[in-house]
């Protein structure tokens, strides 16, 4: 079912469109989008800040750095009061974007070269709050965390699996601990005061015929550290209680044939959030709301114990998307069909 | 094809009249040129590496031939935009032919979805049609530009007049003179065209300064009111100097004369719903139209016999105001001197001779008869599109539409020409042996999926129209998933996501596989074993696990093993099929019962770890490499000092494997491993202890 009372304005970019974020920032009145394009045609990629303006309706370029590759992993934060933008590209580069704080115009930008922290292209990359650390992790392994200076950079590696293991998404926890996830929906759990490999594991007992899948994102709430939300293949959501190690709690997709949960997608669930706009006074013990976006172009709310709710059922994947944190109520996302869409719901 | 290329080696004989065009290509590297490769690159470029002595370069070639008029991104949201329409209206004809058990779905009223389609393919062409000449407030813009118009649009509709729009069909000439006014900026571009010559005239408008006294003016207001583009000529009419305040009184019936043909014009019938904003007046019903029509023409032929026009001493405003009448009375001279083309003139037929729709044969007729009294040299491609489907020949018009339009039009157009007419269903859906035994719509839908196919960005939607194609399509969409690139986890699950759409299971475990083996020579070995188990490929895991054992056998201390947890984690529960990775849980476990021990002393824990020793060495899957170490490692448990720990049918288990191996040393490709060199007379010294304190306590 959709939510009737959403409207939704689209926003053909005429590239494709890698990832897409809200840039956080203290005015209320100036709004920007982050969004990391790639032009097939002339192999260029972007990230550029889009600024939203309401009369008329419309989202339009405001600045631009040029990338060397395409960006893998998206995720702005803010630095000192001032914006900051951390991208990592499929050439296993990582760059910090620092933007201004009034009008959001890209001031300057720091980078690791390819090569440093990973090895192999495909990585993630989560960045604290706050901005003074990023925790970077790769197909190939290796999970690094570079400390941000006023110009400069340090980083070091926590961990290498030699490629025995690959982490897909990461996410913080608190300024000591962080989530990671890969492949047969495996999750692991790190502390930086723990180095020498995660501090835990899980590997849920999942109904045994089902294939497994990879995990594609995760989010942790701030109030409630001990849990870890994660979303991937065959619609799957999941959440993993720490103090509940073994078993996990199925929001959606794979394993919920046999429980009474509704599956929203059937297929990949790109990006995972929890829904900061929903005010749920449900107990503890109940997992909070989220908003998934998948392959099948669903972008939806689901609640644990509840019908999940279609926002938007798009004709093509919805890859990526946001939830401003000033205005809950506004979600960005980017489809597969060189667009980005933004959904306001009342 | 000339006689003279029979026998020819060639593949594709050339027969072109013209000599091949030559085009320099730069690419900065001295001669001589030593080789060339030649290779398509993305979309229709191609890739071209020079090599020259130790310098190389690649060079990408864009080959032209695409349409300028829309430029790529634009074609490709054209693309995306007409999946949803194109996928709904085939799944409408499958489920009306399952329901009326016939293939084809012709039935009456099939033609109401097709219009549904139509219109929702024409929106994606190009925004809201605005008015033609829209007027605006000021007096000097008598046709403005609006939203440039698309040649393909143009088509569209065209198609959409002639084939589907069956409520329409009663006032199918209106439609026509409609189009032309959306679309008449088009022609511009190949010959004169009245729009053209309007805006000509009103880039000079600021600079005339008695209008009327300017020739043009009297001959755009004929060729405007010629093609019915009423608003524009009565505008114009009142630009006429008469209507000066400072003039109005000597020139007072030169004014009326004016105002009473703008009058007319504006009052003329047309048989066509309402339409906004627009002059003239509509009329639905024919007797209606006919009476209002005999109406109007008898007023004209009572002012043209006026006695006023002796009265009016302006002879410019006399014989262009009458000029007007002429045109309005259907003078078939006048209409074609005030038009420029054949179109126009056609049109202007419609509006002032015959304004009733006709049979198509007539149409097609008229049509010669315009062609005859406005030859061109040039012809624009839309006039081609015309004349074939007046022509009532639909593949004259596929294959127009497909050298002029590219294969999009025609993809998505052939459904269009099916709506209404059975005979060209049949026609185009019979399967044809010069065609390889498939129908002319799959070779139409097969040739856009190939382009489509070869963008990165459009791919994706190949599927769509590759499976309604009953004989190739499958076959060439195995090719296309088989082709996607496994590198990428985003494109590799996409990819996946498509064969589980289909229910393609055997291409995504092919395809899985290759992800796998991808993965594994690139070093990944957790991602490797994934999509190798997901492929339930028992026998790569088997191979992989001997090279896996390699490693283990080499870097398994036990700071090393924590690497590992995460790899068994992945290889899950042992329903799942791991191959001979299975050995490495049961290792694990013994790893960790041996970790236990040597903190403690318990011989609980030590019973385990002999447990789970015992296991190892006994399952098939643990190879012998790892029978020397794995007894070496467990040296404490053998020498364990309060008891014996091994029974005597285990330790006769175990010595018999050591027999096993000193036989294995004799064969060829055996390796040693790395243990000291006092290890299996320690093993054996041990086991021998253990053996004898096991005889004694049974």
């Amino acid at each position: 079912m959709a939510a009737a009372t959403t409207a939704i304005q689209r926003f053909p970019q005429h590239r494709y469109v890698d990832a897409v974020r809200w840039l956080p920032l203290q005015s209320a009145f100036d709004r920007f989008a982050v969004l990391a394009l790639f032009d097939f045609d002339s192999d260029a990629s972007s990230i550029e800040i889009h600024a939203l303006n309401q009369n008329p309706f419309s989202l339009e370029p405001h600045s631009s750095w040029s990338s060397p590759s395409r960006v893998s992993s998206l995720k702005p934060s803010h630095f000192l009061q001032k914006p900051l933008i951390v991208a990592s590209t499929s050439s296993g580069s990582l760059h910090f974007l620092f933007s201004d704080s009034s009008d959001a115009s890209l001031l300057s930008e720091v980078s690791l070269p390819e090569g440093a922290l990973h090895s192999l292209p495909a990585s993630c990359v989560d960045l604290m709050d706050g901005g003074v650390e990023c925790v970077s992790v790769g197909e190939d392994g290796k999970v690094n965390l570079v400390g941000i200076g006023d110009s400069n950079l340090n980083y070091r590696r926590l961990f290498d699996s030699a490629g025995l293991v690959s982490y897909t998404a990461v996410r913080w926890a608190s300024p000591m601990e962080f989530a990671t996830g890969g492949f047969g929906f495996g999750l692991q759990w790190w502390d930086q005061r723990k180095p020498g490999g995660p501090v835990s594991q899980f590997k849920g007992n999942w109904d045994k015929k089902l294939t497994s899948g990879i995990v594609h994102s995760i989010d942790i709430h701030p109030s409630r550290k001990h849990t870890c939300l994660a979303g991937g293949s065959l619609g799957t959501v999941f959440a993993w209680d720490l103090r509940w190690q073994q078993q996990p709690i199925i929001l959606s997709g794979a394993g919920a044939a046999n429980t009474a949960v509704q599956s929203i997608s059937e297929s990949e669930v790109w990006e995972v959030q929890y829904d900061r706009c929903i005010k749920s006074n449900t107990s503890s013990t109940r997992i909070l709301p989220s908003m998934i976006c998948s392959e099948d172009g669903i972008l939806g709310v689901i609640e644990q114990g509840e019908e999940p709710i279609e926002l938007l059922a798009e004709p093509c994947a919805i890859n990526s998307f946001d939830i401003d944190r000033h205005n809950p109520s506004d979600v960005i996302c980017s489809l597969e069909w060189e667009a980005v869409a933004i959904l306001t719901r009342q | 094809m000339p006689s003279d290329t029979v026998g020819n080696v060639a593949l594709v004989p050339f027969t072109g009249d013209s000599p091949p065009a030559v085009y320099p290509l730069h690419h900065g590297l001295a001669p001589p040129i030593s080789r060339l490769s030649i290779s398509w690159a993305r979309g229709s470029s191609l890739r071209l590496s020079l090599f020259a002595g130790a310098a190389a370069k690649v060079v990408e070639v864009k080959l032209a031939g695409e349409d300028s008029e829309i430029p790529d991104a634009h074609w490709r949201r054209i693309a995306y935009g007409s999946v949803a329409p194109f996928a709904l209206l085939q799944s409408r004809r499958s489920s009306l032919s399952a329901l009326l058990k016939t293939p084809s779905p012709y039935r009456s009223d099939w033609w109401e979805h097709v219009l549904q389609y139509s219109k929702e393919i024409g929106s994606l062409l190009g925004g809201p049609k605005l008015p033609a000449s829209p007027i605006i407030e000021d007096p000097n813009v008598i046709a403005k530009r609006g939203e440039e118009p698309t040649s393909l649009k143009a088509a569209w509709e065209l198609i959409e007049i002639f084939y589907v729009d069956k409520q329409s069909q009663a006032w199918l000439p209106e439609r026509l003179v409609d189009w032309l006014a959306d679309y008449a900026s088009l022609f511009t571009s190949t010959h004169e065209t009245i729009h053209g010559k309007l805006v000509d005239f009103q880039k000079e408008l600021v600079n005339i300064q008695v209008i009327e006294e300017d020739p043009r003016y009297w001959d755009l207001l004929s060729s405007a009111l010629s093609v019915g583009w009423l608003d524009i000529v009565v505008k114009m009419l009142r630009l006429h100097g008469s209507y000066q305040l400072d003039q109005l009184s000597n020139r007072e019936l030169e004014n009326g004369l004016v105002e009473a043909v703008a009058v007319l014009i504006s009052k003329m019938p047309r048989m066509r719903p309402e339409s906004v904003g627009k002059l003239g007046e509509c009329y639905k019903s024919k007797p209606d139209f006919i009476k209002a029509w005999e109406k109007w023409r008898s007023q004209i032929t009572k002012l043209d016999c006026s006695r006023f026009w002796i009265q009016c001493d302006n002879q410019q405003t006399r014989e262009g105001l009458r000029n007007l009448l002429q045109i309005m009375l259907g003078n078939t001279e006048s209409l074609c001197m005030a038009t420029c083309y054949w179109i126009e003139l056609y049109i202007s037929h419609f509006l002032y001779i015959r304004p009733f729709t006709m049979g198509i044969e007539s149409m097609y007729n008229l049509a010669q008869k315009c062609i005859q009294l406005k030859p061109r040299s040039s012809t624009h491609r839309l006039s081609v599109l015309m004349i074939g489907i007046l022509e009532e020949n639909t593949e004259v018009v596929l294959a127009e539409c497909s050298r002029e339009f590219g294969p999009w039009l025609v993809a998505h157009a052939i459904e269009l020409l099916t709506a209404g007419s059975e005979q060209a269903e049949i026609l185009l859906h019979e399967e044809r042996y010069n065609l390889g035994g498939i129908s002319i719509v799959e070779l139409h839908r097969l040739v856009y999926a190939q382009i489509l196919s070869s963008h990165a960005l459009t791919w994706q939607i190949a599927p769509i129209y590759l499976t309604s194609c009953m004989k190739q399509g499958m076959g060439l969409l195995e090719n296309l998933l088989y082709r996607q690139s496994a590198q990428h986890n985003d494109v590799l699950l996409k990819n996946i996501e498509i064969c589980r759409l289909y229910e393609l299971d055997h291409i995504s475990s092919n395809i899985m596989k290759i992800a796998g083996v991808h993965h594994w020579k690139h070093g990944h070995k957790g991602a490797g074993v994934f999509w190798l188990q997901q492929a339930q490929d028992a026998s790569c895991l088997d191979k992989i696990a001997q090279q896996l054992f390699d490693s283990v056998g080499k870097s398994i201390s036990d700071e090393s093993f924590k690497q590992w947890e995460g790899m068994i984690e992945l290889l899950g529960s042992e329903s799942k099929p791991a191959g001979g990775l299975e050995f490495l849980h049961k290792y694990r476990d013994f790893k960790k019962s041996l970790q236990k021990v040597s903190s403690g002393k318990s011989t609980d824990a030590a019973r385990q770890a002999v447990g789970s020793l015992i296991l190892l060495m006994k399952n098939p899957s643990t190879p012998q490499r790892f029978w020397l170490p794995l007894l070496y490692d467990s040296l404490k448990l053998l020498n364990w000092q309060d008891c014996p720990l091994l029974s005597v049918s285990e330790t006769n288990l175990l010595l018999n494997k050591l027999h096993e191996l000193s036989l294995a040393k004799l064969r060829p490709h055996h390796t040693e491993p790395s243990l000291p060199p006092d290890a299996l007379s320690s093993i054996r010294l041990a086991l021998a202890t253990n053996l004898g304190q096991a005889i004694l306590d049974e």
